[in-house]
């Protein structure tokens, strides 16, 4: 978009400014082909369906809003002009890390209530879950407790396209105040109240209590006290606890497992699950409650799982990062 | 200034888009969105290019959209910035029925509502015991902490229903909706319950949403608004007072017992369904009596007069028919609606017109034989443009179609659901746009109802 604040006279700033939007202009010309390319090849794709950009969008104009309210006050992050959330959301989107993030909570948040909509599975307390609120374990039902209250607090969030500072993991949560910081330092003011706007976010940050950290937690008392898989089945565990068992089975980042139950990733899926440990008629079993309409490939039952492990490694894929 | 063409009414907003002054029926409008007059504009798509004309300062003309809670309605209109704020003229006003919408997406749409109006969320077990509470504080604050000191006891403890004193928790269908007193504030609250369920079994679990129709207290204080002007003297009991209270209760109750029939709560036997359907019926009875009494009163009352406009009562008769067709396949009973080439220009407000034939279109429906016609022609008559809908039903003998215009005349009928008002309101409209409404019949071979209005001679 073209900035009319500028000096009529200034013809050097404004051929600057025409360059720079022309600069802009050939980078998305440039990028359009194989964008439709994707899109006209796959015709149901939920990676980029609208449902997802739009929250993808909202989310980052949600925490664009948070983050203003915290610098510049002004309640409840509708006193903002959409202009000043522009400007944040523009300057969010160049991080792949944040930016994947999003995508991936847009992205679960459609596994999820298709999982509700399909196999009446409740977002929130799954039947795993509701199991560990009363199990003897201490530790774990304390986990499983503080999980449940974290997973219902996200989805009324997501119901409403919002994205809390606070609850993002840890590498996202640095990026979000590198980006802040870089964006006001031209501003001696606006970078002395950043500053304090950091020190504050940091002191109440803990990225153990986030819902991921304490998905985490939950996996792993599982995995830990009874050997226990059950996190890797989706109509036990739940999305949420079923997307971070697979990350941590699968050493993938759990932004990167979400991507991995799409369409068109059936064959990651099925490899990660098996090398996760789980068995081949229950990799079966998971993979068509995630993919209804699509089936494995016949002798997928004799595939070990070391050797999926295998397979995984050598593909180039979006494996860690 | 752009004055010639009609327009059918006036606006003015101010600079912050609050609609100062309106003629009807944009002021109608507003009021029925939820605004004030004056007030902030409450038509979204309204308020919408009103703050574009605005801000940019340049005249924005474009169709608005709207539902007024029992219209479709869409509207040709011209915004022009005048001093701080915009002068709005409302060029053409169509309505229409709102789609219908079937039980199941009506409710997921509450739910979808009551998610993001809910100030307080919480999550029970199938006991209805706490396990999570969120809020996002404020007012809110206490309880929430409360709830979540408490896991595992039952939420009523600290959300205690208004009215009901036996022991707590009933049965969640009866606590969904429920009015609650929540410690420490003034407002008016109620819970929603969402059970999460496998397809028959009693629920797992629950979402407690907690909601109130009144805003928060905000600490930056909203623009207090003009001076509101006395309000009109008042002429109307049901159509003012009572109908706009009870529509959303007897929808309400209709809406659930939609619910219940369409076993959408889960598995009930036949006979209860069956009692549920009932209900409904009787329901949606209710409502279209109560209709009728506020249009009654409308009609009644000495200032009313209708806004004429030029309107082609072919197109009129064709939404007509589209809107009943499907309750006519339901008998069996074929509409012949005048085709697109033929026109027939007339002087009226497009809204009555259309309520009129709906009216005689439905009746004709409802006493009809299966699998007869109806047929609705045009002519043009001198002065008067007409549509005429016959029917193949019984007929009327002399002496009943005498009688057949006044006040709450059944002609010996009970049961079917009409309230013997939609033929003599029918007619008070056709005379209010300086028209008629008569009827031809043969006993056995069917009844014409025509309809007059004032020919268009510039259409």
């Amino acid at each position: 978009m073209i900035d009319n604040a500028v000096h009529p006279a200034d013809t050097e700033s404004v051929e600057a400014l025409l360059r720079d939007e022309l600069a802009r202009g050939d980078a998305v010309a440039g990028s359009v082909l194989p964008i439709l390319r994707y899109l006209a090849g796959t015709p149901h794709s939920a990676l980029f369906g609208e449902e997802v950009l739009t929250r993808t969008r909202a989310m980052l104009a949600d925490l664009a809003g948070e983050i203003l309210d915290r610098l510049v006050g002004a309640g409840d992050g509708r006193g903002h002009s959409d202009g000043e959330i522009e400007v944040l959301t523009r300057a969010f989107l160049p991080s792949p890390v944040l930016l994947g993030h999003v995508h991936a909570l847009a992205l679960e948040w459609q596994l999820t209530e298709s999982l509700q909509a399909r196999a009446a599975l409740d977002p929130v307390a799954s039947p795993l879950l509701q199991g560990l609120v009363s199990c003897a374990d201490a530790d774990l039902r304390a986990a499983a407790l503080a999980f449940l209250a974290a997973q219902a607090r996200w989805c009324q969030v997501q119901r409403r396209m919002g994205l809390p500072l606070g609850e993002l993991p840890a590498p996202v949560f640095d990026e979000v105040l590198a980006i802040v910081r870089k964006l006001v330092a031209a501003e001696p003011t606006l970078a002395e109240r950043a500053r304090v706007v950091e020190a504050e976010a940091r002191s109440v940050y803990a990225a153990e209590t986030t819902r991921l950290g304490l998905a985490q937690r939950v996996v792993r008392g599982l995995r830990g006290s009874h050997g226990d898989v059950s996190a890797l089945r989706v109509t036990e565990a739940g999305a949420a606890l079923f997307l971070t068992a697979l990350a941590l089975g699968s050493g993938q980042t759990r932004d990167a497992a979400v991507v991995s139950t799409q369409e068109g990733q059936g064959a990651r899926l099925a490899l990660v699950l098996r090398a996760a440990g789980l068995e081949p008629g229950a990799v079966e079993e998971q993979f068509l409650a995630i993919h209804p309409q699509a089936a494995l490939p016949s002798g997928f039952e004799r595939l070990a799982a070391d050797h999926a492990t295998a397979i995984l490694s050598s593909s180039s894929g979006a494996t860690g990062a | 200034m752009g004055q010639e063409g009609t327009i059918l009414a006036h606006g003015v907003s101010d600079g912050d888009d609050r609609l100062l002054s309106a003629q009807e029926p944009l002021a109608g409008l507003q009021m029925r969105c939820g605004g004030e007059l004056p007030g902030t504009i409450a038509v979204p798509e309204l308020l919408e290019i009103v703050t574009r004309a605005r801000r940019s300062n340049v005249r924005v003309s474009r169709v608005v959209n709207a539902q007024d809670g029992s219209d479709a309605i869409s509207a040709w209109v011209e915004v022009q910035p005048e001093g701080a704020g915009c002068a709005i003229r409302v060029r053409s006003w169509q309505t229409g029925a709102l789609p219908s919408e079937d039980g199941a997406v009506a409710e997921r749409r509450r739910i979808e509502i009551d998610r993001h109006l809910a100030e307080l969320t919480a999550y029970l077990d199938a006991g209805q015991r706490i396990l999570a509470a969120n809020s996002e504080g404020g007012e809110l604050a206490a309880v929430t902490a409360a709830m979540n000191g408490a896991v595992g006891a039952v939420w009523t403890d600290f959300l205690p229903p208004e009215t009901v004193t036996h022991q707590q928790p009933l049965h969640w269908r009866l606590l969904d909706g429920a009015r609650v007193v929540v410690p420490g504030s003034h407002r008016e609250w109620r819970v929603a319950l969402i059970p999460h369920r496998q397809p028959g079994f009693e629920p797992a679990g629950f979402e407690l949403l907690l909601i109130s129709d009144q805003p928060a207290a905000s600490a930056d204080a909203v623009v207090p608004a003009a001076p509101v002007p006395p309000p009109a003297p008042r002429r109307s009991l049901v159509g003012r007072d009572l109908a706009p209270v009870l529509k959303q209760p007897i929808a309400r109750i209709v809406a659930n017992a939609e619910t219940i029939r369409t076993r959408l709560a889960g598995p009930l036997p036949d006979a209860y369904a069956e009692y549920a359907g009932e209900i409904a019926s009787a329901g949606t009875l209710l409502l279209g009596l109560l209709e009728d009494m506020a249009d009654l009163e409308a009609v009644e009352s000495e200032g009313f007069r209708t806004v004429p406009d030029q309107i082609d009562l072919s197109e009129v008769a064709r939404q007509a028919a589209g809107i009943l067709s499907v309750r006519a396949r339901e008998k069996g009973i074929a509409i012949a609606a005048p085709g697109p080439d033929q026109q027939l220009p007339a002087l009226a407000e497009f809204r009555r017109v259309l309520q009129v034939l709906l009216n005689l279109i439905g009746n004709a429906i409802r006493y009809a034989p299966e699998n007869s016609h109806i047929a609705i022609e045009l002519e043009a008559h001198g002065p008067r443009a007409r549509v005429i809908v016959a029917d193949q039903g019984p007929g009327l003998s002399p002496e009943q179609q005498a009688r057949v215009f006044d006040k709450f005349e059944r002609l010996g009928r009970s049961g079917d659901g009409g309230s013997g008002l939609g033929l003599y309101i029918s007619r008070r409209l056709a005379r209010a746009m300086e028209g008629d409404l008569t009827v031809e019949s043969v006993p056995g071979e069917g009844a014409r109802f025509i309809l007059d209005v004032p020919f268009d001679p510039e259409g």
